[in-house]
């Protein structure tokens, strides 16, 4: 693929990132919505979003774990 | 088979082969991070003295708990005993106790003490202000040494635990190497 | 191959191929070392089931009868490890060589000769652990997860499991990095990543998870083998390690390890229901969605394995919930499964059996596993039977029974014959029934107490035990009658059809002849 088709193809936001990882976390998609996510979305972006995503989480629980324990 | 695109295929071989590596590393690298882990959040704090506090020093003046003192080497030719077996003590009462090293090679020889406890919740209870172990101990040949340990048994003991072991295992540091933090 | 037709024929002749033994021995045909895969998992199977018929033969009365505790001890250690390493996983990476290409439309694996090495690494590691039980010393002892320090202190043998796990890791690292490769770059042209089957999605995702934890086991058999001979102390508390460390990294690798078995089970049973419910897989963007979530998940529960090791209540609450979190994307698949055959025209040949019956037990060893979850619950079921009762339940009848229908459904393609449907139902409704009779009643062992990994037991376990010693022979005698079905089929089974499957919509079913050609897509199909 050149760099010229990249370019052309729509540039995904940071939003719809988030959105594509946090529907994965949940295991629920609308398949309009997976196929928009499949045109516009490029692996490295998923990758990155999925380990941010990742990493948020296990913050998540660690809040609500401290939030148990106090 | 050969195949149009066999190049992008080595590439991305070489580029998992890379990233098997990598974690084959990240592997050894949970060894540090585990120690740095343990040592922040304050589990496992073998080696490190505490701090008398002043003020709660309270004795327990109703029992007695028995302290057995135990001591090895692994792989160095030292000799390391306790001057003695066993104290009675009361919770609370510090007490310093004397280790005896004896270097029987005829080489300077590095080594760090580790301890280990039985009960092994002990640790909890027991607060070193001494110990040989915080530090690397260097013996020339034929050296020997003796050297204390201070410590208290706090009265939060449980009252069923009558009898504690501490025991001391020798270890050889390699030249160079820094001391051991746990 | 005396009845190969003209066509197969003339493809043998261009390639110059050996005949024989040494066709086996160099070939790099990906049907040709899906099929040795296969066989190898097959022969591991008995091999470890024999090993759980001993121990159950043991425990059949309490007192000690058969084995002594010391051989009893080997025989979990090596039914665990044999099982897990032997017989699951090459069978899953089996199944992957034969059918990933033929469902991508590929001509074959990307790297064939790493894929004919990755096969023949697997028989040097196979010999190395069964021949362990003849060293002085025997076999290792010390349990499949292989804890120090009785795995520092064991004799040769558990060099030899050692030596086996760094050349069985290997095997699958370069499997993986085959699969991917095939998957990634080998796609025929308009087979989109979300136009794949669920199979070959579960695999790719298998397969990351394999190239991430597989080195991670590597480095840590490689530090119990220094701390074994080279004087370094990773595990020993004597020179400054930590035990702990070990649980910590072993089950680093253990949980994803966990999903690296079953998600292929996934994928097979999301080909085989909505084949026979005659309807596409409900919800394909969700279950590939729940995939990758599982996959991210499992890396971040280990220490839900060692609850009772030590540990602060933070972390012990992080992993709980952590863990239970899981259940959500798993929910989605079995809802998902359930969804594709509501008012399906749902027919009942073995492989849907198969994977009906996957789902009704895997959920059953799904609910077990919440439960096992809750620190509480599990600080008193930790090493009893419970324990046991529940990953039989997700290994046996949830990755075997996955294995068993993708074997059914596939068989005709790969052999261009047709199994005995009465005989393969027989041999489902024999291993429901005493895969049952042998783990339900464990769970009830597990809750009275009674501990994992002991040959002998207190009186009041005695039933529970008799119950499954007897389900399992039950169970093991069964499996031959699957070898039957299998060379009967491969023997003289009646010949199929292209497609005898209705609903199937994969390349294999739709674009290839039956069985499949030994050279398959030469020319790339074109995917709508």
């Amino acid at each position: 693929m050149s760099n010229d088709t990249v370019e052309k193809q729509k540039v995904a936001t940071v939003w719809q990132v988030a959105k594509a990882v946090m529907f994965a976390f949940m295991g629920i998609r609308k398949k309009s919505d997976l196929e928009n996510d499949a045109a516009t979305l490029k692996p490295t972006q998923l990758i990155v979003g999925g380990i941010i995503g990742g990493i948020l989480f296990v913050i998540s629980i660690m809040l609500l774990v401290r939030l148990v324990v106090s | 088979m050969v195949n149009g695109n066999s190049k992008a295929n080595v590439l991305m071989m070489k580029k998992l082969l890379v990233f098997t590596l990598i974690m084959f590393v990240f592997g050894y690298a949970l060894v540090p991070f585990y120690e740095k882990f343990c040592e922040v959040t304050g589990i496992n704090n073998l080696l490190k003295p505490d701090v008398l506090v002043k003020d709660n020093n309270w004795v327990d003046e109703e029992r007695f708990v028995t302290v057995e003192f135990d001591a090895n080497t692994r792989g160095l030719p030292w000799q390391f005993k306790p001057l003695q077996r066993s104290a009675r003590i009361h919770p609370g009462e510090p007490i310093t106790v004397m280790y005896e090293i004896a270097n029987n090679s005829e080489r300077e020889m590095i080594g760090q003490a580790i301890p280990s406890y039985s009960p092994r919740f002990l640790d909890k209870h027991l607060k070193k202000f001494e110990c040989f172990c915080f530090t690397k101990q260097v013996l020339k040949p034929n050296e020997v040494r003796q050297m204390p340990v201070q410590f208290v048994i706090e009265p939060g003991l449980p009252t069923d635990i009558h009898t504690v072991t501490i025991s001391y295992t020798f270890f050889e540091l390699p030249d160079g190497a820094s001391t051991i933090k746990k | 191959m005396a009845a190969v037709h003209g066509d197969a024929h003339g493809h043998e002749h261009d390639d110059h191929h050996p005949s024989g033994i040494m066709r086996w021995i160099t070939t790099t045909n990906h049907k040709d070392i899906g099929t040795m895969y296969l066989w190898f998992s097959f022969a591991m199977f008995l091999t470890g089931g024999t090993l759980a018929l001993g121990i159950r033969a043991e425990l059949f009365q309490p007192g000690i009868q058969i084995l002594q505790p010391e051989l009893f001890n080997q025989f979990t250690t090596l039914h665990g490890l044999i099982m897990v390493f032997g017989a699951i996983m090459p069978a899953f990476v089996g199944f992957a060589n034969w059918q990933v290409p033929l469902m991508i439309g590929a001509p074959d694996m990307a790297f064939a000769r790493m894929n004919n090495w990755s096969f023949w690494l697997l028989i040097p590691a196979a010999t190395l652990l069964v021949s362990s039980f003849f060293v002085p010393g025997g076999a290792a002892a010390g349990g499949w997860t292989f804890y120090p320090p009785l795995s520092t202190q064991g004799g040769l043998g558990v060099d030899l499991m050692i030596f086996a796990v760094h050349i069985l890791g290997a095997s699958s690292i370069m499997g993986s990095i085959n699969i991917i490769t095939t998957i990634l770059n080998m796609r025929a042209p308009g087979m989109t990543l979300m136009k794949m089957p669920m199979f070959v999605w579960t695999w790719l995702i298998t397969a990351y998870l394999l190239v991430l934890v597989m080195p991670v086991l590597a480095g840590t058999v490689t530090m119990l083998l220094t701390d074994r001979h080279f004087g370094t102390s990773f595990f020993n508390a004597a020179g400054g390690g930590d035990p702990v460390m070990f649980q910590h990294i072993f089950w680093f690798f253990g949980h994803p390890e966990v999903y690296i078995m079953i998600l292929p089970s996934f994928g097979i049973v999301s080909e085989v229901i909505p084949t026979f419910s005659r309807k596409p897989l409900f919800g394909y963007s969700s279950m590939v969605y729940a995939t990758a979530s599982i996959a991210i998940l499992s890396c971040v529960v280990w220490a839900h394995h060692m609850f009772t090791a030590g540990m602060p209540t933070v972390g012990q609450l992080f992993f709980m919930y952590a863990t239970m979190l899981i259940a959500v994307p798993t929910g989605v698949k079995v809802f998902n499964w359930t969804a594709t055959m509501w008012r399906g025209s749902m027919t009942f040949e073995t492989p849907m059996l198969f994977a009906i019956g996957f789902i009704f037990l895997f959920v059953i060893g799904g609910f077990s596993g919440v439960i096992c979850a809750i620190v509480p619950i599990d600080i008193q079921v930790q090493d009893t039977y419970y324990v046991i009762a529940h990953f039989h339940y997700v290994l046996v009848s949830g990755s075997l029974f996955a294995l068993f229908a993708g074997a059914y459904y596939w068989i005709p393609k790969w052999t261009g014959r047709m199994y005995n449907e009465t005989l393969g139902k027989t041999h489902f409704w024999l291993s429901m029934f005493f895969f049952n009779l042998t783990f339900f009643v464990q769970h009830f062992l597990g809750l009275a107490g009674m501990p994992r990994r002991i040959p002998d037991y207190n009186l009041q376990f005695a039933d529970f035990n008799m119950i499954s010693s007897i389900g399992a022979f039950g169970f093991g005698l069964t499996q031959l009658l699957f070898l039957y079905v299998m060379i009967n089929c491969i023997r003289s089974g009646e010949k199929a059809p292209q497609k005898p499957w209705d609903g199937a919509t994969t390349l294999e079913w739709t674009h290839l002849p039956t069985p499949a050609p030994y050279h398959s897509f030469e020319k790339p199909p074109v995917v709508q």
